[in-house]
């Protein structure tokens, strides 16, 4: 395949040995001005082929950047599509939009995770300038407080973990501007709820261990939960494929919540921070739960939706987030 | 204090701010009949503070804590600039819910979570001037949109929005802003809405610092509030009908 810009605009048929090549012109979405001619494509060329193509002659829009439509309004065309099984004629027009700077989900996970894990623990370990002078490098007197440090790190450790070596992502990257948002998110979050924490006027929960103890059993749980979920969704999809399946229950118990909900994920995500709030009994991270849950409820109706969307045998039973209820 | 507001039937300038696309229709004859009724109920509570206002001055014979005599009226009818955010909301008036919601919790914050709350400042001028500088406002935009709706507006009502505005807007966050300092020191004497460490749900604010992270808030906020009027000035100007 070969393409070139500038070029001549002739819309030629190529027929050479029987082979017919395409012929593409890339125009802008916003101001319709053409930006590339490619001539012989050929007709089982990807628009992952065509996006390196036109970073050749516009090398600033990497194909991360780049979204290709067949109308200027319409969604994006996925990397996989073949250009002759699309609705185009031997010449294709297609539509260019610019996204933006780029970053890769793993790196935005890695940092937005990092942050908590290394914040929370300059707080536990009181390090100078936070709680004044006397206290500082000192030890918190109570139990639940190195409880609640073990299992904070346990958590983004897990996360950290997972991110590596578990998820499969569909997209590879999204806009830069995620990671400045996300992270003021994660490490405001953490910084606040660790302020409390491991504040030398700590007041420990009402009822005690036994508090602690129901609190302690409820994350774990739902720690395993997320986990499970997690290999669960990652066997759903073989290495290197994007293709998207109905999740259904496995052998793990865990996964039994696929049943009645569908992203279990971000159930036991809730409830994992529900049991660290009332292990801690600290109304920052009781916030912290409730924004998430919010933010997490969004993302299980939207996953829902394009379940029934896609799959018409798709469970009725199921609800996004919560069993029956939302 | 809220540069504009919603009411407006779709035309070229609306609301706090619209985002949304032009394409959309405007509101129904039932949402426009609530709208004009709206309007006019918030014209006339704004026309009360005013007369209120005018008559407590020509009582007293000075213009200090002249609050006192409008406090009720304005309570409610500033409280009741938070249907607004429903109008946005419920989609019969084009503007962006979030903006809206932004500008009528910081009139309403200014109204309860200060004047109300510390009654020691309730005698400061800073008050007049900004209760003076809503009071004209809210006059000039519910009129605005009164008769944007029944698609009759008489360009003096036109023009007095867009020009005092420049006077009206500065005068009232100064207002604001000097309030907001007036009742540092008593927020910060009476411990007023904060709570201190330790507590059994190991949380705490201070009011005080609050006070201050809104204050420095202010700089851009309302800049940017003021700078995007600007910008609906000079784009309702160059689309001018001259024979409207």
């Amino acid at each position: 395949m070969s393409g070139f810009c500038p070029s001549l605009r002739i819309s030629v048929l190529w027929v050479l040995g029987g082979l017919r090549f395409n012929i593409v012109e890339i125009l802008d979405a916003k101001t319709r001005d053409k930006l590339c001619f490619l001539d012989k494509v050929e007709p089982n060329a990807t628009i992952a082929e065509i996006k390196n193509l036109f970073t050749k002659s516009h090398p600033q829009w990497y194909p991360a950047r780049q979204s290709l439509r067949l109308d200027p309004k319409g969604k994006s065309l996925k990397d996989e599509d073949v250009l002759q099984n699309l609705p185009v004629g031997t010449t294709a027009t297609l539509y260019f939009r610019d996204l933006g700077a780029q970053i890769s989900w793993v790196t935005v996970f890695l940092t937005e995770y990092a942050g908590p894990l290394l914040i929370y623990l300059l707080f536990y370990f009181r390090v100078p300038f936070i709680y004044g002078p006397k206290y500082d490098f000192t030890s918190s007197k109570h139990s639940v407080v190195h409880l609640a440090c073990i299992c904070h790190s346990f958590h983004y450790v897990k996360r950290l973990l997972e991110t590596i070596f578990v998820h499969r992502f569909s997209h590879g990257t999204m806009p830069l501007r995620n990671i400045f948002k996300n992270c003021t998110y994660y490490w405001g979050f953490a910084a606040w709820m660790a302020y409390y924490i491991n504040h030398p006027l700590y007041t420990p929960p009402t009822y005690g261990d036994e508090q602690v103890k129901l609190a302690l059993i409820i994350f774990l749980f739902c720690q395993l939960g997320n986990f499970s979920i997690h290999i669960a969704l990652r066997n759903l999809r073989p290495a290197g494929s994007k293709t998207r399946k109905i999740p259904y229950p496995t052998k793990n118990p865990f996964t039994w919540l696929f049943l009645l909900v569908s992203c279990p994920n971000y159930t036991y995500e809730v409830g994992s921070w529900i049991g660290f709030a009332i292990m801690t009994q600290c109304l920052p991270v009781a916030l912290f739960s409730l924004v998430g849950f919010i933010q997490m409820t969004i993302w299980a109706k939207g996953k829902h939706r394009s379940y029934l969307k896609e799959f018409r045998d798709y469970p009725p039973l199921r609800s996004p987030i919560v069993p029956f209820l939302l | 204090m809220a540069a504009s507001g919603s009411g407006g039937a779709g035309r070229a300038d609306n609301g706090y701010g619209s985002q949304q696309p032009r394409r959309r229709k405007g509101p129904g004859a039932l949402a426009t009949t609530y709208l004009v009724i709206y309007n006019v109920v918030m014209t006339a509570g704004w026309l009360v503070i005013a007369v209120g206002i005018v008559r407590a001055y020509l009582t007293k014979g000075s213009y200090h804590s002249l609050y006192y005599s409008i406090e009720k009226p304005l309570k409610f009818f500033q409280t009741g600039a938070l249907l607004e955010i429903l109008h946005c909301a419920f989609g019969i008036v084009p503007s962006s819910v979030v903006l809206t919601a932004f500008q009528v919790m910081s009139r309403v914050f200014l109204t309860w979570a200060v004047t109300h709350s510390v009654k020691e400042v309730q005698n400061e001028d800073s008050v007049l001037l900004f209760v003076v500088a809503w009071t004209i406002t809210e006059i000039i935009r519910y009129s605005f949109y009164t008769f944007s709706l029944l698609n009759h507006l008489p360009y003096l009502i036109k023009w007095a929005r867009y020009t005092l505005f420049i006077v009206l807007y500065p005068m009232g966050v100064s207002g604001e802003l000097l309030t907001i300092y007036a009742a540092l020191p008593f927020v910060r004497q009476a411990g007023l809405y904060s709570i201190s460490l330790p507590n059994k749900y190991n949380f705490s604010f201070d009011y005080y610092t609050f006070l201050i992270l809104v204050m420095i808030s202010y700089i851009p906020s309302k800049y940017t509030i003021m700078l995007r009027f600007c910008v609906k000035t000079v784009y309702a100007k160059l689309t001018e009908n001259p024979s409207d």
